[in-house]
């Protein structure tokens, strides 16, 4: 499905404020190590490929200077910062380099007590935008290379940092596609959108890689990999393509933060965002509330208030 | 004399083949991306571009019912999968990394287990390889002993030319019997100019150099290094044409239901998960470090075989860029100043 948009020409985005940002990142983790406020800190590195940037765990002063800030750091570093990741955490105290929407994630995190405030830096780095799935890692960020997600961005600044760094661009309008592609989906009949879904699960290939990079998918014994009973089919088939898929979109339902990543890495093009961003919808509708705007919140599906809509209930 | 084949004859080819009762699986355009899938024509057939998840599945299907059962007032019932009733197939379009890994997973499917669902599926399935002509900064079949125009796996072996159309080469009988029973498909020309095959960078690597350092370097801080980020999932195993590991599940009620043989992958956390609850894989980077072993050492030291052949999938959708093309490097390099002091030279096999 493509957006309904008329192509837009094609506008660089000024990513100027992503060397300073570098700057700021390797001079702040160095200090953070050398004075021993923290133990590792999780950034990124270049990679081999030209232009690429990849998650690394520093705990040497020394190792500082490879870290990096561009448009290829796609990744929510938040993952590493949760029980998923013990080997990790098993390091001491913890500094993560965290963009506005990664920020999101880590808020929501604290709300659900997975760390306390004071046991994590956060280093926030203002954020024009990062690469869309599938571009390759060295071109220039464009309207055409940017990811969804950044189109629609409201967190260019993070909130809640222990310090921002970085520099903000002026920013190009850009339309909002994945809010498009929402719009035309709410657009058909049940019966319409049951037969869409059903034609993307059938391509899902149970390679997990939407569940483990989702900051919030961090359960120790995921329900849908139960044997006894078993909850979900784990065949890569259409029934449990589909029981897991609907499984993983009401589970994160109030609790996605937005980041994208479960679309980013899928391998077979899945539009999982779509899902995310409907259950958000929906909770914004019943319940006014927006996942990771504030650390300290519970989701209204963890929590219980008589004033809560009922009308579900026939 | 080179025997050559019009794009559309190879189109037609399909449709003949097709005709003919065969299960002709090709690249073909799916959404954004190409994946080999049953052709229904000729003209579905998107030749070129490297298919998002390898050709493996021709011979190994991401998931497989190996028998079904079912329980009522006479008792239980279970049917066997007559592998008689497989297919005859022709994998069409399979570039070399592809066509040359179903003959790295013979030696694992044919050694004290034959797993008939497999074998069954390779000998009923001919193989139209064809020659590659671009790579991108992931693709490294010629770090690890193969070339973009490589024929070992196919069959019938074509190769793109500037003017269009391929020229067929055939590799085996298999090949040769292709070619005899469609003789008005295919011409003779006195030369011909192929596209230029793509040039993936990168020198070779010494495999058996990398090898012994590997057979030294189980503890090492380079797992740690390339594979603490790993996230755990699946994605470089299933896209990966070598990779074999599957899970054997049951699904249904007690009524009724199948034994299912399903994709399996070592990066998953329950991968090697004891009943006891003990894992000794108990880590991500050590679960990475088995399945870089498992390709370059392990594969080896059982069948002589590398199990990778250097399709850079892994690399491209690696959630967190893991680069198997750069480690590889890299212990290629270290291997040529590690002093071999076990005198494991003797052991190896280039």
């Amino acid at each position: 499905m493509k957006s309904t948009g008329k192509p837009e020409p094609t506008v660089t985005i000024d990513t100027s404020g992503y060397a300073v940002a570098t700057e700021e990142i390797r001079s702040e983790a160095k200090r953070l190590l050398l004075e021993k406020i923290v133990d590792a800190v999780v950034g990124y590195q270049s990679g081999r490929r030209k232009g690429s940037a990849v998650p690394v765990i520093i705990t040497d002063p020394a190792q500082a200077e490879q870290l990096v800030f561009s448009p290829a750091c796609v990744n929510n570093l938040s993952i590493y910062l949760t029980k998923a990741k013990k080997e990790i955490r098993a390091k001491g105290k913890l500094a993560v380099v965290a963009k506005g929407c990664d920020l999101r994630a880590l808020a929501g995190l604290m709300g659900e007590s997975q760390f306390k405030r004071e046991e994590v830096v956060i280093i926030g780095v203002t954020c024009a935008g990062v690469h869309s799935a599938g571009v390759q890692p060295n071109e220039p960020l464009t309207s055409a290379t940017i990811a969804k997600k950044c189109r629609e961005c409201s967190v260019h600044i993070p909130e809640g940092a222990d310090l921002i760094v970085g520099k903000l661009p002026l920013l190009p309008d850009l339309t909002p596609t994945e809010k498009e592609l929402l719009e035309k989906l709410d657009a058909m009949t049940p019966g319409e959108r049951w037969e869409y879904w059903k034609e993307q699960f059938t391509r899902c290939i149970r390679c997990l890689a939407c569940r483990q990079v989702c900051p919030f998918c961090y359960c120790e014994q995921c329900l849908c990999d139960r044997g006894r009973p078993q909850a979900v089919d784990t065949s890569p088939r259409p029934s449990g393509n589909m029981g897991w898929h609907i499984v993983r979109a009401m589970h994160l339902a109030g609790r996605c933060s937005g980041c994208a990543e479960c679309e980013r890495v899928c391998p077979m093009d899945i539009p999982l965002n779509l899902l995310n961003r409907k259950m958000a919808q929906e909770l914004k509708e019943l319940y006014q509330y927006e996942a990771g705007l504030t650390p300290q919140e519970k989701g209204p599906l963890t929590s219980y208030d008589e004033k809560d809509d009922q009308s579900f209930i026939k | 004399m080179a025997k050559v084949i019009t794009e559309e004859n190879l189109r037609s080819l399909i449709d003949l083949l097709i005709k003919a009762g065969k299960r002709v699986i090709g690249p073909k355009r799916a959404g954004e991306m190409t994946i080999y899938e049953p052709l229904a024509s000729g003209s579905e057939l998107t030749p070129g571009t490297l298919p998002r998840r390898s050709a493996k599945e021709a011979f190994f299907p991401l998931s497989e019912t190996i028998l079904s059962f079912q329980k009522d007032r006479d008792g239980l019932k279970v049917d066997d999968v007559d592998t008689a009733s497989f297919p005859e197939t022709v994998l069409v379009g399979a570039l070399p990394c592809d066509a040359a890994a179903p003959q790295v997973m013979d030696a694992v499917f044919s050694w004290d287990y034959k797993d008939e669902f497999y074998l069954e599926r390779r000998r009923r399935t001919t193989i139209i390889g064809l020659s590659c002509t671009s790579a991108d900064d992931s693709c490294f079949c010629t770090l690890v002993g193969l070339s973009p125009t490589d024929t070992k796996g196919s069959d019938l072996f074509l190769t793109p030319l500037a003017g269009g159309g391929y020229s067929c080469e055939a590799v085996t009988d298999r090949g040769e019997q292709l070619l005899a029973g469609y003789p008005e498909l295919f011409t003779e020309a006195a030369t011909v100019t192929p596209i230029p095959a793509a040039q993936p960078e990168g020198a070779p690597v010494d495999l058996a150099k990398v090898k012994v350092w590997l057979e030294e370097h189980f503890e090492d801080e380079i797992w740690e290094e390339v594979a603490n980020r790993c996230v755990g999932c699946g994605a470089c195993a299933f896209l990966c044409p070598a990779c074999h590991c599957f899970d054997i599940v049951d699904e249904g009620t007690e009524q009724k239901g199948s034994r299912r043989k399903n994709w399996d992958a070592c990066a998953f956390s329950k991968f090697t998960n004891h009943a006891s609850g003990h894992n000794p894989r108990d880590v991500q980077n050590k679960r990475y470090r088995n399945r870089f072993m498992h390709k370059f050492k392990y594969y080896d030291d059982k069948f002589g075989k590398t199990l990778c052949t250097g399709c850079g999938r892994c690399i491209r959708y690696c959630p967190v860029g893991i680069d198997i093309k750069g480690i590889l490097e890299e212990i290629g390099k270290k291997s040529l100043s590690t002093k071999d002091t076990k005198g494991h030279e003797a052991n190896h096999h280039g």
